[in-house]
Order: C-alpha cells, then structure tokens, then sequence
C-alpha cells in the first residue's frame, strides 16, 4: 500500500544547495537565487520516476541557456562549447541526483529511475497522472531553473485528467 | 596508480576523472558495469580503486560489485559506491556485497579526497 506523503520546497531546498556546494558553484559565489516563479525555465525538462511507497517525479526544468550554464560548469567547458548531447547527459545526471536524494527522504521502499531528457516546451504536459506538489524556482545566473514534484493523482485523491 | 570509474553520466566520469587525476591516478572509465567487466578483462595491470555509480543500464553498480568480487583477479581492486542512494538499507547491501566504502551523491571533491585518505589511497591530508 502507498504511503501518503507531501515533499516540502524546503527538502528540495536543502539538497539543491548540496549540488550547487558541490558542482555549480563550488566557490560559493554564484548561487540559485529564489524567485516565486520561473517561466521562462521552460525549454528542457529531466525527469526521474520514483515508484514504490510513493509515487510521483522529480523534475528539473530550464531555459537552454541555464542548461548550457550547467553543463559548461560541470564539464568544466565554455557555454558555447556545450553540445545536445551534454546538456541531455548533465540535466539527466542533475535529475538523477536530486531525484535520488529526494528518495532518501521519503518512506523506505521506494525505487528511482533512470532519468529522462526531453526538450520541449512545458505545455507539452509530460506527467498527466501527476499533480505538482512543490516546486522550487530560481535564478542562476539570470537565467531561470525550477526543481519540482509532480505526485501521482491516485496517493492526491485526484482523478486522473 | 590506476583507476576505474563507472558511471552512466559522462559529465560524473569527468568530475571524478578530474579530482582522481588531480591525485595523480591514471584513469579508465566505463559507462556501465557490463562495459566496465569488458574494460577490466582487457587489462593487463587491474586498477587499485573502482569508483562505481549504483543506478545504470545494463548492469547497475550493485550488480558490478558483486561480480567483482566473485572475479579472484579483481580480488585486490578497492571498490568505493558513487550515488545518490542513501538508505542505510542500501548501503548495508552494497558493503554486503563487498563495496568498502560509500559516497553519496552529490559530494564536493574534499570529500571526496578524505574517503580516499581513509582507505588509504591517497596520503592523509591530501588536498586538491
């Protein structure tokens, strides 16, 4: 049976600021600045699915431009170096971390997926089971990246659209 | 010395080429465990250390430590997990298996440095 429970912006919070420590900005000079909402964090979403005690996914979104930041600072390259293919791999493995750190902290018995890249407009509506339950928007760099949870309509009480 | 590192995210293999190198470990890299067993097999001198990613295709890191240690000329190899999986559960299973150590996802390239120092691969008080 599934166990209902409500992941916080504040559980996202705490592990987004672990993986920019860590990778984005390790100097500690250029942060995610909060915002209320960010819009224009629109043009790539990487997702992962977690399954299990709950059901739902994590979600990074961004404009190209915050993802070519990110994967130039992963890679360690210029922005206009970044290919499809990097932006593709650094978005997957920046879903990856938040979505499996967001595992960590749900009931025991839950399983992540391998992320998922798709680029496309956030009209295209890629999780219709789901519902978003928290969503943490910022800018970086002055470009816009918002970290979201969609839960599954069925543990919301929601009908399916 | 000589390093493995496994993982499906090429931009993961390049941090963790980039601290390892750093260190002055010569590294290989392997985009999942089954391509990792193939790199292994063709080796003449086996790497010291394995830093494995648990969640990939093919062959997840759990799969490739177990096979490791099953492998008599892997036997010396140090295997460190590389994830996000956190769960005390999962980590028991991945020591179980024979992982020595365990380092979660994200990590800042200090920490990184302080695992390796503790299992005494780099010198302690190494930094990068």
């Amino acid at each position: 049976m599934s166990v209902q429970y409500v992941p916080t912006v504040a559980d996202l919070n705490e592990i987004v600021e672990q993986v920019w420590a860590s990778y984005l900005d390790p100097e500690g000079v250029n942060p995610l600045i909060p915002v209320e909402s960010a819009a224009d964090a629109s043009d790539i979403h990487a997702s992962v699915s977690i399954t299990g005690s709950w059901h739902g996914h994590v979600v990074v979104a961004c404009s190209n431009a915050a993802g070519k930041l990110a994967a130039a600072a992963f890679l360690a390259m210029e922005p206009e170096e970044v290919t499809e293919a990097d932006l593709i791999d650094v978005l997957g493995e920046l879903a990856n971390i938040v979505g499996g750190n967001v595992k960590s902290m749900l009931p025991a018995g839950c399983f992540v997926s391998l992320p998922h890249v798709v680029s496309a407009p956030a009209q295209a509506n890629h999780w219709p089971a789901a519902v978003q339950v928290c969503e943490l928007a910022g800018l970086w760099s002055g470009e816009s990246i918002a970290f979201s949870m969609w839960q599954s309509r069925e543990l919301t009480g929601e009908a399916a659209a | 010395m000589h390093a493995i590192v496994i993982d499906d995210s090429r931009a993961m293999r390049l941090i963790l080429r980039r601290i390892l190198g750093q260190l002055g470990f010569d590294v290989v890299e392997a985009e999942d465990g089954q391509a990792a067993l193939n790199v292994l097999e063709g080796m003449e001198q086996k790497p010291d250390l394995a830093l494995v990613d648990w969640n990939m295709p093919n062959m997840n890191g759990l799969e490739f430590v177990t096979a490791a240690r099953d492998n008599p000329q892997l036997r010396e190899m140090t295997l460190v997990m590389v994830t996000t999986e956190s769960e005390q559960s999962q980590i028991v299973r991945a020591l179980a298996a024979g992982a020595h150590e365990y380092v979660i996802k994200p990590f800042t390239s200090g920490a990184m440095v302080e695992k390796l120092a503790l299992l005494g691969l780099v010198p302690s008080g190494a930094s990068l």
